[in-house]
């Protein structure tokens, strides 16, 4: 797992969860952040800004957790070259 | 003054909704910014009379449709008219916003692309909805139907700046919708919300049931917008279905003008809210207005007026200034 992935995914859920507090193990899913579907939207959103790539909805039904998510943007990026 | 009127949102899109944006224009004196696939939108406007309006034209391709999770059309329609439209206040090229398309995708246009005042998670509709009980509003009727009590706290925080700066009241009584007057009853949001309200130094007076609602008995009634949907939806209904048996039981008993004014002042009572147009999503960073999915011209024309009003009285400016003050005086943290 990149770290530069993780620390920009992390600072960007912080900040749409105005948590600055926020406990992000691998493990941990958006539910145990307390993340609603609006709060998903909204951090989904900024990171395709963020990486300019496109995260598909079908792609995030394999993806259980903090972990699983980071690995799919490292993808995603990879992906694009 | 320049408003942006989403052209593709509502059922009645874009044929009522640019109708509207002529009659709007033309009598609340402000620039619109018509928002829609281009051909389209211009089709429309050449049916109409626009002389002495200053309308354009601003492109977009796509738009969201009712039954599309907000999310997923965000995010797949970048150029959605509502989209396009919010986007056109965030750069300051349009003062406000105004959609009667799908309230998901109106509200999650605006939490995206403006963004929440700070402190505020989530944005938030609601206002006075009975003609009955006009300084009684309901927050949320419907902007976010899953909420936190904290959210419900927020609710109650901007319903009190609302009833204070567009009702004049000095001091709005603050109550928690339930299925009981008694603390304690209710499902867990609303026990968890209670001693939230009851701490929070604002005038709350407790919990209300449904028979509150029309009696004025609070300023400011608290729920999630699950409920608050269903209930001003239902009064819509009622209204109007009393109106049709009214006209049944009175017709030939009095004047036929008499009749039809008795149902319209009874339709009026039962539908505030559509009788001053939609209202403005509140907590955004930027003045946002929905209007009814099933709002025809006339509603589309109002809600621009209440977009002018809102921007006008600088209701964005106000909220933030009273939200900062209600923290302090409640002792939560400067956000």
């Amino acid at each position: 797992m990149s770290v530069e992935v993780e620390e920009t995914v992390k600072k960007i859920i912080a900040r749409i969860l105005r948590k600055s507090d926020l406990d992000f193990s691998p493990t941990a899913t958006f539910k145990d952040l307390e993340a609603d579907s609006l709060d998903i939207v909204q951090i989904l959103i900024a990171i395709e800004d963020a990486y300019d790539i496109e995260i598909q909805d079908e792609a995030l039904e394999g993806v259980s957790n903090m972990g699983d998510f980071i690995d799919h943007i490292e993808r995603r990026i990879a992906e694009k070259g | 003054m320049k408003i942006a009127v989403d052209g593709m949102g509502g059922d009645f899109a874009p044929e009522e909704i640019v109708k509207g944006a002529v009659a709007g224009a033309r009598e609340y004196g402000v620039e619109i910014a018509l928002v829609g696939p281009e051909e389209r939108m211009r089709q429309e406007l050449a049916g109409h009379d626009c002389s002495g309006t200053v309308i354009e034209v601003v492109n977009a391709s796509q738009w969201l449709v009712e039954g599309e999770h907000p999310g997923f059309a965000l995010r797949q329609k970048r150029d959605a008219s509502i989209v396009v439209a919010t986007k056109l206040v965030k750069v300051r090229k349009a003062d406000a916003v105004i959609s009667a398309g799908p309230t998901g995708g109106v509200v999650a246009a605006a939490l995206v692309i403006l963004g929440t005042l700070e402190g505020m998670s989530r944005p938030v509709v609601g206002g006075p909805f009975l003609g009955f009980a006009p300084n009684t509003i309901m927050m949320d009727l419907g902007s976010n139907v899953d909420c936190q009590p904290h959210q419900l706290l927020d609710f109650a925080i901007v319903g009190t700046v609302y009833a204070r700066r567009m009702l004049g009241i000095k001091d709005p009584s603050v109550a928690l919708l339930s299925i009981g007057a008694e603390e304690g009853k209710g499902n867990e949001q609303v026990r968890e919300t209670y001693p939230l309200l009851q701490k929070c130094g604002l005038n709350f007076i407790g919990q209300v049931e449904g028979y509150d609602i029309a009696s004025g008995r609070a300023n400011v009634i608290i729920c999630d917008g699950f409920v608050g949907n269903i209930v001003v939806k239902f009064g819509e209904t009622l209204g109007k279905t009393i109106g049709r048996w009214l006209e049944d039981r009175i017709a030939g008993r009095l004047p036929e003008s008499e009749v039809r004014e008795i149902v319209a002042d009874l339709v009026l009572a039962t539908n505030a809210a559509d009788a001053r147009g939609g209202g403005p999503l509140w907590a955004v960073d930027g003045v946002a207005c929905v209007s009814h999915g099933r709002s025809r011209a006339e509603e589309i024309a109002r809600t621009i007026g209440q977009a002018r009003l809102a921007v006008e009285q600088d209701l964005v400016g106000a909220l933030k200034t009273e939200l900062a003050a209600a923290r302090r005086k409640l002792g939560m943290p400067d956000m």
